[in-house]
C-alpha cells in the first residue's frame, strides 16, 4: 500500500485574540499558517520545530480538537474539516493521539482499567467481559504488568504512564497515530524504550505515524520523512536521510548543528540559534526567520518565500529565497 | 469487583482523620444528625413503649391512641406522663417508657402557682427550663436543630446542583453563554436578599419549602464562579483532549472527567455553606421573617432569650447550642480544606 493516507492542504489555524469589555476580536495568533503536507500509508512523518512553532496545534487540528480556520484535511478521501461532528466521532477510531506529558493526559481519578476501557465504552464495542479481555491484551502489548488495571496512573513511573497513554491510543486499532512529543517529558533512559515500542507497534499494527518533537535527534531515529516548521509555517521538508546530509534552510541547518555531539573536540562547533521565537500575533514581515537568520538580505525582509522544490523529484522542498546559495554553508 | 477507593481519596481521608478536632467534630455532628432524624424518640410527649394488660404499644410513630385504650376516662390522645404516674401508683405490672425529655416542642406545661418561663427543674424533667410559653427548651432545641440542619442541607444541595450545572456549562462552552451569565450573576448577586425575603414574608407566610425556594432563588450564584473557573482550567488539560480525541460526548466529558477533578473545590465549601445556611435561617427567624410560629426554631428562641434576660437559661441554652454547632461545622470545614490542600497532594515532576 503506497497510497496517501492523509493529505493536508493549506491548513490554517488562527486563534482569535480578544480584548475590551465585549471581548471583541482585536487580532489573531497564527499558530498554523498555510501548512500543506502528505503522509503515505505506513510512513512515519517527523514534525520538528522549537516550542511555540505550531507543531502541537497542527496535531490537534488534524484531530479536530481545534477547529481549523481554513484549509483541507483529507483523510482517506474525506475532508475532516468539513464533515459533521457525528461523522467525526466515528472517524476518531481511525486516528489517535499520544500526548507529551502522560501525567496530564491520564485522568488521575480513573483506574488504568477504566482508562483503557473507555475507548470501547465510547464506541460501544463488546460487553464487559470482552472489554476486560481487550484491556488485558492491551496491557500485554505495551509491556505493562497484568495487574495494572486496578491501579491508578500516579502509581506508575513516567515511562509506564506513557505506555498507558499508548495503550489507550491503539485500543481502537487506529490507522493514524499522532505522537505529540511522546518522549520529551521522559528520562533519556526511558525515551529509547518508548521509541522502540512505538516502532514495534507500528510494525505490528500497520500504523502510520506523525511524530512531533522539538529535537531532531529523536526524530532522526524514527522518521522516514521530516517536516521542519518555524512560526506556523513549513520551512523545509525532505526524506530524513537527506535532511541530515544536505539541509538547505538556514533554520534546519542551525537545528542540526545544535544537536549535541558526544565528542569534546567537536563540541566547540555546537551552534545555537540567536534570539527568541518572534510572536505569532505579530510575525515578522517577509520571511519569518529573517530576524534570526545569519544570511538575511533585504529581500527576506519584504517578500514571503514559498515552499518550493529544491530537488528534481520534488521530495525536498524548502521555503527560502536563497536556498541554493546558503545550502553549502554547513 | 470490589469497591476500591482511589489512593488519592484514601490519602485525603487519612489526612482528614489525622486532624483530630475536625474529625471528631464530624463524628459528633453525624451522630447528632442521626439522632435528630429520630428526635421523636428523644423528646416527645408520647411514650416509646407502653406495656398495658400484656400488650405492647409503640405510640411514637403512627396514629393517636385514645386514653380509653389504657383504661383512662377520655377519648382524646393519651397523656403519657399522667399515665406513667397512674401506673406507678397502681403497681399493677403495667409500665411505659418515656423519652429522655418527655415533652413535645409544641406543648405548654404550666407549674401551678407560677408563670412561665420556669428555670431548669430536673425533678420535672425540664432540663433546660421552659420558655415564655411554658414549652420545654431542650425539646425545642432538638427539633430546632433538626429543622435548621435539614434546611441547610436541602438548601445546599439545590444551590450546589444549580451552581455546579451552570458553572460547568459556563466554563465548558465559554463564549457568549459564559459572558451573558456572568453579567446576569453579577446583577443578581446585588439583589439584597434579606430585604427581598422581608418583603415576601410580609405578603405571604413562608413555609419550609417556600423559604428554601426563595433562598435558592437568590443564593445559587456563589458556586457558579468556582465551578466555572475549575471547568475552564480542567477542560484545556490533556486528559480532556484525550477523551475528546477518543470521541467522548460532552456529557461524558463533563461528568466522567471534569467533575470528578473539579469537585474537590466544592467539597471544601460544603461545611461553610452549612454554617451560612443555619445562620441565615436563625437570623430570619430572629427577625420574625422565617418559619411561622410555633415551629421550634433557634432564631425565635434567641429572640425570646434576648427579650427576657431575667430568664437567662433561655438565652444561654440557645447561644451555647448555636456556638457549639457552628464551631464544630467550622472545624470540619477547616479539616476538609486542610485535607484537600493541593500543596500537600499534587505531584510536580
Amino acid at each position: 500500500m503506497n497510497g496517501v493516507l492523509l493529505s493536508v492542504k493549506n491548513l490554517k489555524m488562527y486563534y482569535p485574540v480578544r480584548g475590551g469589555i465585549l471581548l471583541r476580536q482585536t487580532g489573531e495568533l497564527r499558530a498554523v499558517d498555510d501548512v500543506s503536507f502528505e503522509i503515505k500509508y505506513g510512513e512515519t512523518l517527523g514534525l520538528v520545530g522549537e516550542s511555540g512553532c505550531g507543531k502541537s496545534t497542527v496535531a490537534k487540528t488534524l484531530l479536530r480538537l481545534y477547529e481549523p480556520t481554513a484549509g483541507q484535511i483529507v483523510f482517506q478521501g474525506r475532508d475532516l474539516a468539513k464533515i459533521s461532528k457525528k461523522e467525526m466521532r466515528s472517524l476518531r477510531q481511525e486516528m489517535q493521539i499520544i500526548f507529551q506529558d502522560p501525567a496530564e493526559s491520564l485522568n488521575t481519578r480513573h483506574t488504568v482499567g477504566s482508562i483503557l476501557e473507555e475507548p470501547f465504552v465510547i464506541h460501544d464495542k463488546g460487553n464487559a467481559r470482552q472489554r476486560k479481555q481487550w484491556v488485558d491484551e492491551l496491557l500485554q502489548k505495551v509491556g505493562l504488568p497484568a495487574d495494572s488495571n486496578t491501579k491508578y496512573p500516579h502509581e506508575f513511573s513516567g515511562g509506564q504512564r506513557q505506555r498507558i497513554g499508548i495503550a489507550r491510543a491503539i485500543a481502537l486499532k487506529p490507522k493514524l497515530l499522532i505522537c505529540d512529543e511522546p518522549v520529551s517529558a521522559l528520562d533519556v533512559s526511558v525515551q529509547s524504550q518508548i521509541l522502540n515500542l512505538l516502532m514495534q507497534l507500528q510494525n505490528d499494527l500497520d500504523l502510520t505515524l506523525i511524530f512531533i518533537a522539538h529535537d531532531l535527534a529523536v526524530v532522526k531515529h524514527i522518521s522516514d520523512r521530516i517536516v521542519v516548521m518555524y512560526l506556523g509555517k513549513i520551512v523545509e521538508t525532505a526524506g530524513s536521510d537527506l535532511i541530515y546530509k544536505r539541509p538547505l534552510h538556514p533554520y534546519t541547518q542551525s537545528l542540526i548543528r545544535s544537536i549535541p555531539i558526544p565528542d569534546p573536540v567537536q563540541r566547540s562547533k555546537l551552534a545555537t540559534i540567536e534570539g527568541d521565537l518572534p510572536s505569532a500575533i505579530n510575525p515578522p514581515s517577509g520571511c519569518h526567520f529573517h530576524t534570526r537568520c545569519p544570511y538575511a538580505k533585504d529581500k527576506c525582509r519584504t517578500d514571503v518565500p514559498m515552499l518550493e522544490s529544491a530537488s528534481d523529484n520534488g521530495e525536498h522542498k524548502i521555503a527560502c529565497h536563497f536556498a541554493g546559495d546558503v545550502g553549502l554553508a554547513i | 469487583m470490589l469497591l476500591r477507593f482511589s489512593p488519592l481519596t484514601v490519602r485525603t481521608w487519612n489526612r482528614f482523620r489525622s486532624i483530630r478536632r475536625g474529625y471528631w467534630s464530624a463524628v459528633i455532628l453525624l451522630v447528632m444528625l442521626l439522632l435528630a432524624c429520630f428526635a421523636e424518640l428523644l423528646a416527645n410527649n408520647r411514650a416509646i413503649v407502653v406495656y398495658h394488660d400484656s400488650t405492647l404499644y409503640f405510640p411514637t410513630y403512627g396514629a393517636v391512641i385514645p386514653g380509653r385504650v389504657f383504661g383512662l376516662e377520655y377519648q382524646y390522645e393519651t397523656n403519657y406522663r399522667e399515665l406513667q404516674n397512674k401506673y406507678t401508683e397502681e403497681g399493677s405490672g403495667n409500665w411505659l417508657l418515656m423519652p429522655i425529655i418527655p415533652y413535645s416542642p409544641y406543648e405548654t406545661t404550666v407549674k401551678e402557682g407560677s408563670y412561665p418561663p420556669e428555670p431548669p427543674d430536673l425533678s420535672r424533667s425540664h432540663y433546660l427550663g421552659t420558655d415564655i410559653a411554658g414549652r420545654d427548651i431542650s425539646s425545642r432545641l432538638i427539633y430546632g436543630f433538626r429543622i435548621a440542619i435539614f434546611f441547610s442541607l436541602i438548601l445546599l444541595i439545590i444551590n450546589y446542583a444549580v451552581g455546579i450545572a451552570l458553572g460547568c456549562m459556563m466554563g465548558y462552552w465559554g463564549g457568549g453563554f459564559d459572558l451573558i451569565f456572568q453579567r446576569i450573576i453579577e446583577i443578581w448577586s446585588n439583589v439584597p436578599i434579606l430585604y427581598v425575603i422581608m418583603i415576601i414574608a410580609s405578603i405571604i407566610t413562608p413555609n419550609f419549602m417556600l423559604l428554601i425556594l426563595i433562598m435558592v432563588l437568590f443564593g445559587w450564584m456563589s458556586m457558579t464562579w468556582y465551578m466555572r473557573t475549575a471547568t475552564y482550567k480542567e477542560k484545556e488539560r490533556d486528559y480532556v483532549l484525550a477523551a475528546r480525541a477518543l470521541g467522548a460526548s460532552t456529557p461524558r466529558i463533563i461528568f466522567m472527567h471534569i467533575l470528578p477533578n473539579a469537585i474537590s473545590i466544592v467539597v471544601t465549601f460544603v461545611p461553610f455553606s452549612i454554617v451560612s445556611g443555619i445562620s441565615a435561617l436563625t437570623s430570619l427567624d430572629y427577625l420574625g421573617f422565617g418559619l411561622p410560629a410555633p415551629t421550634p426554631s433557634w432564631g425565635e428562641m434567641l429572640r425570646q432569650g434576648t427579650d427576657n434576660l431575667h430568664a437567662p437559661w433561655i438565652a444561654i441554652s440557645v447561644v451555647a447550642a448555636l456556638v457549639l454547632v457552628l464551631t464544630m461545622v467550622t472545624f470540619v470545614g477547616e479539616a476538609v480544606r486542610e485535607a484537600l490542600d493541593p500543596k500537600k497532594h499534587a505531584i510536580y515532576e
